[in-house]
Formats: C-alpha cells, structure tokens, sequence
C-alpha cells in the first residue's frame, strides 16, 4: 500500500463507518469492535496532544530566533549608520548594495578633481583656543561638505584644513557634466563663504578664513588603496596632484581650474588663462585659468556695512535685505542719530 | 534490496537504509517541502522488509536535530511500525541521539518512546 501520513486516521474512520453500516450486528461484535476504535481514538488523540505541543515549542522557539534576529538587525543597523560617517554616501552606498567590493582594487577613470584649503589656516587660527578651533574648522568642513553633497560630489577626504573631492566615481553624469558640477560647486563654495565669515566675526572670531580651490580633469587610479586589513577608497595619480597644486597658485577666494577642465566648461563658466606652470609628474605644460567673478554680488564690501567703535558696533547685511527692510533699518538709524544728536 | 543512501540537504535528513545489515539511520534536520514524496517510498521499503524479516536483529538510530510536524507525524508511524515489527518476534533496538543541551530533542525521544511495548529503546547523548 502507498504511504500515508494519515493512513491510521483513515482506517479509524473507516472501521467506524462499517460499524454504523452493520446495524445487525450482535452486541457483543459491536462492543468488540467499538473497543478496538476506543483504543485507536485514545492513540491518535496522545499523537494530536504530542504534535500540538511539538509545534507550540516549535513555534515559542522560532519566535525566540526572530527576535533575537530582530534585535541583531537593529544593532548592525546602528554600527552600520554609524560607520557609514567615515565613508562618502556614494562610496558607503556602492559597498552596501554590493556594487563596490571591499577589497583591493581600482580602476582608471577620468574624473574632476577638487582641492581646497584655508589659506595661512595655522598662522590665522594661532592664538584660538582648542574648542574654538574645533568648532570653526567643523563648521566650516560641514558647510563644504553640504555643497559638496548637493552637487554630487564624492567627498575623499579631509586633510586637516584640507578638502580633496572628486567627481566621476563611483557615480557619474558625464565627464562634462561632472565637471561643470565641480567648478559650480566651488563658485558656490566660496559664496558661502562669505556669509560665513560674516556669521564668524559676529561671533567674535577675529581672523576670518580664505579658502583657495583648484580644480582638474584627467585620468586617475580610483578604488581601495592599502591593505586587506585597512584600506582608503581614494584617488591617486599625477592629475591629484596638480589639482592640490592649482590650489596652491591661487588667490584667496578664488577658484584655479586647469586647461582640460576649462575646455569642458568654457561655454558656462568665464575664466582667465593665467601664466603656464610645470607639476611634478606632469610631463605637459600645465596652463591655469582663474575662474572670474566668483563672488560676483556677493563679496564683503559690497554686501556688508561694518562699523565699530567705543560704546558702537553697527553690523548690516544687505544681502537679506530686501526693500522693505533696508527702509525700515533706515528709519531706525535716522532715529538713532536723532538721538545721538540730541544727546 | 538495494540500500537507500542519500545526502542531507537543507530541510531534509541523511538517510542511511542498510536493508542487508538491518542498520537504518535518520540523521540531521527535517522539514521537508513534501514530506510524503521524501518520506513515502523509504516507508514503503522499510515496511516491506521488515515484513519479510525471520528472526534478524534490526537497529534504528534517530539522530534529529530538528523536524517539523509532519516528520513527527511519519516519526510516531515508524515507532508503530518497528513495534509492531518487534511484537512479530524481531529483535528491534531504536536509539534516539540528541544533543545534550537540546532538552526539546531529549523530551521528545521520551516521549516517542512512551508507546513502545516490545521494541527495546535506547537515549544516546551525541558525541561531540
């Protein structure tokens, strides 16, 4: 006969069935019969008990397992949030979904490259103290790294003061596109700047910063650098470096790109060629181009009214202004020097 | 008969069926898809066998690690039926193996066992 989970049940069933189908049959047949289906119901009701409870221990355990699986999906979720802080989005987002691996490997690529640095960042921030410098340099390193965010930049690093970005890995629109993201994003870099420094002096920080940014396109070694053990997701190559030495010729507040990144943006962005220069490690004569107008509308004097003396300290900034309010601060300061006068 | 020897996998056991020595193993987890297409035919040719057996020793070891209803369900079917081999007058010896830290396992084994009228059984703690 084939087997049959329930092959017991079924004959129970059917010896009962037979019994009510035999109405003729003696008394004494009957309670035979009606004994031997006693028995057999007892035995499959101690099996139906057994599996009941099986599965309730089955199921008390599974539950156990689920949330103890629960639990360790919020912890690793935690730590993983948590490391995810020492990695750009897009670095962090490549490895989590599988499409970078960590190990080491890299790749060559034409990217944009950003470097930036606060000019005479020791010299300016000398007589600080430990918390203040804390809290200037993170916040200016957390406002660039907004921008940088916003334009889809790939934040590799911060070198102290230093900024290195780059574009074109692990996600790309283009190599033109990535490039006009870099230098619009430095122009707006350096605009904010300027709100910053304002927003630092106010607070008592006497020496503002200046920051420098150069910019290039080229190829580049991108991928895990290091060991098995610890390893940087970077860029590496001659291109780095003249970007870190554009940075280096140019004017505070200013943007320097080099030449292969001006083509790629020359039909939005006004820049200057500026004297060639040579880079170790670049065998082409290297020609700069300052982009122009980077502040355009936005620099100091143009934008903020500042004085100061004993008993005064009159700060405006005319770029949150708008007609209404420059009227409205107007009349409060003619009032003032009613007063003064009167005085 | 030709022995029945086949590898465990996820959700089924390792199942080690020496008709000619009378040796029979279940061995790892079970919860398989279709317990009747994995469990039917093992059933069947163990039933035919013991049938046909005059007098031989027959020993059954259960080492399970884990197993869903319907395994405990063709469990309990197998203990009736190697009891009901020993009531006919084979020497039937079952061994229920489980891990010492797995008192799930070890009550079960008991439990299983409360039935047994004939065949003689036998709780092992596995070897680690």
């Amino acid at each position: 006969m084939a087997f049959e989970l329930f092959k017991h049940e079924g004959e129970v069933i059917e010896a009962a069935g037979s019994l009510l189908e035999n109405p003729k049959a003696s008394k004494a047949k009957i309670l035979e019969q009606f004994a031997v289906l006693l028995k057999s119901y007892k035995k499959l009701f101690k099996e139906s008990k057994r599996l009941v409870r099986m599965s309730d221990r089955n199921e008390a355990q599974l539950n156990k397992t689920a949330k103890s699986l629960d639990e360790k999906t919020q912890v690793l979720g935690a730590l993983s949030d948590k490391l995810s802080k020492y990695l750009s989005p897009q670095v962090y987002e490549s490895i989590f979904t599988g499409e970078t691996a960590a190990e080491i490997n890299t790749q060559r690529k034409k990217l944009t490259v950003f470097f930036s640095d606060i000019k005479d960042f020791t010299a300016t921030t000398e007589g600080l103290q430990p918390e203040d410098l804390s809290f200037l340099l993170n916040d200016y390193l957390t406002k660039m790294s907004e921008i940088a965010l916003k334009y889809g930049a790939t934040i590799d690093k911060y070198i102290g003061d230093a900024i290195l970005i780059f574009f074109g890995d692990p996600t790309t629109k283009g190599v033109q596109e990535d490039a006009l993201a870099c230098v619009q994003m430095a122009i707006e870099m350096q605009k904010r700047m300027v709100d910053l420094r304002a927003k630092w002096h106010e607070m008592g920080y006497e020496r503002p910063f200046h920051v420098r940014i150069g910019i290039n396109t080229g190829f580049c070694n991108v991928g895990n650098f290091g060991s098995a053990e610890r390893m940087d997701y970077t860029i590496i190559g001659g291109e780095v470096n003249l970007a870190a030495r554009l940075e280096g010729i140019t004017e505070p507040d200013g943007v320097t790109i080099a030449y292969e990144t001006y083509a790629l943006v020359r039909d939005e962005i006004d820049a200057k060629p500026e004297k060639p220069i040579r880079v170790k490690g670049i065998q082409r004569e290297v020609r700069p181009y300052a982009v122009q107008n980077v502040l355009a509308g936005g620099d100091d004097k143009k934008r903020f009214i500042r004085e100061s003396d004993d008993g005064m300290r009159l700060f405006l900034d005319l770029a949150k202004m708008d007609r209404k309010q420059r009227n409205k601060t107007a009349k409060s300061l003619e009032k003032a020097a009613k007063k003064l006068r009167g005085a | 008969m030709e022995n029945i020897k086949i590898e465990a996998t996820d959700r089924s056991p390792e199942v080690d069926f020496d008709f000619a020595n009378n040796t029979f193993v279940l061995r790892g987890e079970s919860y398989p898809e279709d317990v009747t297409a994995f469990y039917g035919e093992l059933i069947g040719n163990l039933e035919s066998h013991l049938e046909a057996l005059d007098g031989a020793e027959v020993q059954f070891t259960f080492e399970l690690i884990y197993f869903n209803s319907s395994t405990a369900k063709v469990l309990m079917g197998l203990f009736d039926m190697l009891d009901e081999a020993a009531g006919d007058g084979l020497s039937v010896v079952i061994s229920w193996i489980y891990d010492e830290e797995d008192d799930t396992m070890e009550e079960l084994g008991e439990e299983f066992a409360e039935d047994l009228e004939n065949a003689t059984f036998n709780m092992k703690k596995m070897q680690t």
